[in-house]
This record gives structure tokens, sequence and C-alpha cells, in this order.
């Protein structure tokens, strides 16, 4: 694929709960290779926004195109797109039940329909990436949370995705453990992954961040490279966050 | 010693004479019959119904699941707010009483039929106690809903299920001892027709709450010792 291909383009999204309006009409078109960073203020509507890619969250009204695919339609195969579009959680989302391994490997086996060694050889690959080879037989309760988020991102990657999306990543974690994830996030920008992230960090979003998505009252403020947004912003709104943030 | 003497002869009088500890056996066997095949009937009544109403919260716009979901509350307000007993009478002496049932099976039947509305909310409450955090990151992997549903919620449901399943065949069982109401030799009845035999109470209702006891002690223990297996899994 050409590097500046839109991969995901939102259009007239409006997403309500019951009567609150949380989406307010947006539209983004996101390129291959970009890591947009999305943040604002909480009850900003980043995480839905996030939620409505993948339909997680069913749009009220507009369309979300993902590889040239209306996925919101109806008669889209969600699942199809689904395994595209890799997903990791604030609270990291594994199956306790499941080894890590068996984490891992689930949704390649069920809905790729993997061989059981292909799959397994490819989870490997992946642990060692992130330094846990060694947790593979472990069950998720037995892990730290920077563990655990670590194998939540390998577990999306696993499905090979071409976009994965971040909800808040690092928010439940201790600090110490904040930067095993982030790290592992970096490397994966640093090989070409779309990634489009919702954070706090703003320090991942100054260095990693190609582009920043500002938020406010479930619409977009501000859509521009981090350069201009940390330091040459003149918006009364960006400039209250960032001073509280910082 | 007279105390002792007396103690061996109430004995032979109850339960040697005339073979009369049949009527303890063959009751036993009867209150094992119905308990075991009505929990059977009663997990899959009940697990059909808590996937209905699941599934119902979920798409609330399809028709057939509302209608389905609306005879399922029916069936679940008249089991639960009508006495047990009142609905083994009905069902032998009026939904069955012209076709020719075999009694243990029209109670099998109805204890089933009862036991399905427990378990029903047993298992929904199951299903529901799953972090819905458990369901997004099975669909945002791409599985379907059905895929996490089998592979991701069940198994973790069915571990929180177990002991109140447990508890569920317990009580069953203990409830099973109105069986009598339509002349079915069960343990208590048992019990009861050697009272009437030797006019002798004591003895043969306490040895019956004895075989009561046992039971669902050994239930309660093979229970602890299945969860403590499960829990084994998670090793925390």
């Amino acid at each position: 694929m050409i590097k500046d291909k839109t991969i995901i383009e939102v259009n007239d999204l409006i997403k309500k709960f019951y009567d609150v309006t949380v989406l307010n009409n947006i539209n983004i078109k996101i390129k291959k290779g970009e890591i947009v960073v999305v943040i604002g203020p909480s009850g900003s509507g980043k995480s839905t926004l996030l939620r409505c890619l993948n339909l997680l969250e069913q749009p009220s009204s507009g369309k979300i195109i993902f590889e040239d695919i209306n996925i919101s339609d109806k008669s889209a195969n969600i699942n199809k797109h689904r395994q595209k579009m890799g997903m990791v959680f604030q609270h990291f989302n594994l199956f306790p039940h499941l080894k890590v391994i068996d984490n891992i490997i689930l949704s390649p086996l069920k809905s790729l329909k993997l061989e059981e060694t292909a799959a397994n050889k490819k989870a490997t690959e992946l642990l060692k990436k992130v330094g846990l080879e060694d947790r593979k037989d472990s069950y998720p309760s037995q892990l730290s949370g920077g563990q655990k988020q670590r194998i939540a991102i390998i577990r999306s990657l696993a499905m090979e995705p071409d976009v994965m999306l971040f909800d808040e990543p690092t928010s439940a974690l201790d600090p110490e453990m904040v930067g095993e994830v982030l790290d592992v996030m970096r490397q994966l920008a640093k090989d070409g992954m779309t990634m489009v992230v919702v954070t706090h960090e703003m320090s991942f979003a100054k260095d990693v961040g190609t582009r920043i998505i500002f938020m406010d009252d479930g619409k977009i403020i501000v859509d521009t490279d981090p350069k201009s947004f940390f330091e040459d912003n003149t918006n009364k709104r960006v400039k209250d966050f960032l001073n509280k943030v910082r | 010693m007279d105390f002792i003497n007396n103690i061996k002869d109430n004995f032979y009088l109850n339960f040697v004479k005339e073979d009369r500890y049949l009527y303890i056996l063959n009751g036993l066997k009867n209150t094992l019959l119905i308990t075991i095949f009505s929990i059977l009937i009663g997990i899959i009544i009940g697990l059909i119904i808590a996937i209905i109403k699941t599934l119902t919260e979920q798409n609330k716009n399809s028709l057939t699941l509302k209608i389905l979901n609306k005879f399922c509350n029916l069936y679940l307000t008249i089991i639960r707010g009508t006495p047990i007993v009142l609905q083994l009478m009905i069902f032998y002496f009026i939904i069955f009483s012209s076709v020719d049932v075999p009694k243990l099976l029209v109670a099998i039947i109805a204890f089933g039929i009862n036991s399905g509305a427990y378990v029903a909310e047993i298992v929904r409450a199951g299903i529901n106690g799953i972090d819905p955090g458990q369901m997004e990151a099975g669909r945002s992997l791409g599985l379907t809903y059905g895929q996490t549903m089998r592979f991701i919620i069940l198994p973790q449901a069915i571990k929180n299920i177990l002991p109140a399943l447990g508890n569920e065949s317990i009580s069953l069982l203990k409830e099973t001892a109105v069986a009598g109401y339509i002349a079915i030799e069960d343990l208590t009845k048992g019990g009861d027709i050697i009272r009437s035999r030797t006019y002798d109470a004591f003895t043969p209702l306490i040895v019956v709450a004895i075989t009561y006891l046992l039971i669902v002690m050994l239930m309660s223990k093979l229970l602890n010792r299945f969860e403590g297996r499960m829990r084994e899994s998670d090793k925390r």
C-alpha cells in the first residue's frame, strides 16, 4: 500500500447516549503510517471516538470507512474488519482463564483459522519481542500490570492488524510500569504501524506522535502536528488543558 | 443394658422384620433418580433461558427474541410464584391425568421444570457477572459473538455459577421429599410407610433424616473439592 493512502475515514460522526451528545459531527482522515494521538479533558469523547472506529460503539449517525469499506454499514462483516484493527484497553482485558500463550493464539486459531503450530510460533516470536517469552505458560493473574498490557498489545498484534487503537493504555498502570509499555508502543511506531492513541502521556504525544487531535465537548478543537500543538498554540482551551496536565 | 436392647429391638422391628429396610433403599433410589434427572433438565432449561435473556438485552430490536423473552418471563413468574408441591400435583392430576406416564417420570419433569426457573437466574447472574471488557476484548480481536460466548464468557461464568448450582441441587434433593403427594415411594415416604406399619415414629424418621443429611454432606464435600480444582487454574 502507498504511504499516503487514507486508511480510516470518519465522516460526520455523531454519537448520542440517550439524549446526551458525546460526539458532535466528527470528521477525520487517518493516513497509513500516522501516529495519531488524541488528547483532551476527561469526558471530551476521546475514548468514545476510538470505540466508534472499530464499532464497539455503534455510531448514531455518520460513516466509518476503513480500507475503503464503509464498516458502519449494517451489511458489513464487522468481525472481518475488526481482525485488521487491533485494540488495547485501559484495563488490559486479558482472558483470566487462559494462559498467556492461549490468550494470544485464541483469535488467530478461531478467526484466522491458523494451524496451532504456526500460531504458536508467531506468538513466541511476539513474546520474545516484548521480553516475556518466559511467561507464556503463566496465567494473567500472575503478571504485573505492565506485563499484562504488553501481552494485551501482542495479543492484538498476533492478528497482524493494519491499525492499532490504544484506549488510555497506561492509565491503569503504576507509574514505574508506564515506561515499559510506552517502549513497546514506541517500537511499534518505529516499525511503521498506523496507530491511534488516546492518552494523557504528553511526552509520548510530543516524541512519538505525528499528529495531535485535541478534543473537547465532543468536538475536534485542534488537529495539527505535535510541534505546533505544544509550542505555538494560541487556542485558549488547549492552553488551559496543557497548563493543567503539566 | 435395657437401653441397648431397646435399640436393637426397634432396629429389628423397623428395618429387618419383613425386609422393611427395602422401603428405605427403594425410596433412596427414587429420591436420587428424581434429583439427578431433574437437575439435568433444569440445567438445560436454565441455560436456554439465560441465553435468550442475555441475547434479548443485547439485541433490543429483534421481535423473535422479544416474544421468546416474554414466554421466558411468564414461565419464571409462574414457577417461582407457586409452591412446588402444587406444581407437582398439577402435573400429575391435571396435565398427565389422562395419559399413562410413570409417576417417577412425572416427578422428574415437574421438578426439572421447577428447577429450570432457578437455574436460569443462576446462569444469567453468572454471565452478567463477567466484566463487559471480556466481551469487548473478544469482539475487538475479530471473534464472533458466539465464539466469544463459547471460548471466553461461558468458561468463566461456569466457575462463578458452580457453587450456586451445587446449592440448587442440594435444595432440590430436599424438595423432592414432597414426591409422596403423588404416591411416589421416595425416601421420606419410605420412612413414613415403616412408621405406619410399626407404630414407631422415632427410629424410621430419624434414620431417614440422617440419610438425607449424609447425602447433603457428601454433595457439599464433592462440590468444594471441584471448586478447588477449578480455582487452581487461577493460581493466585
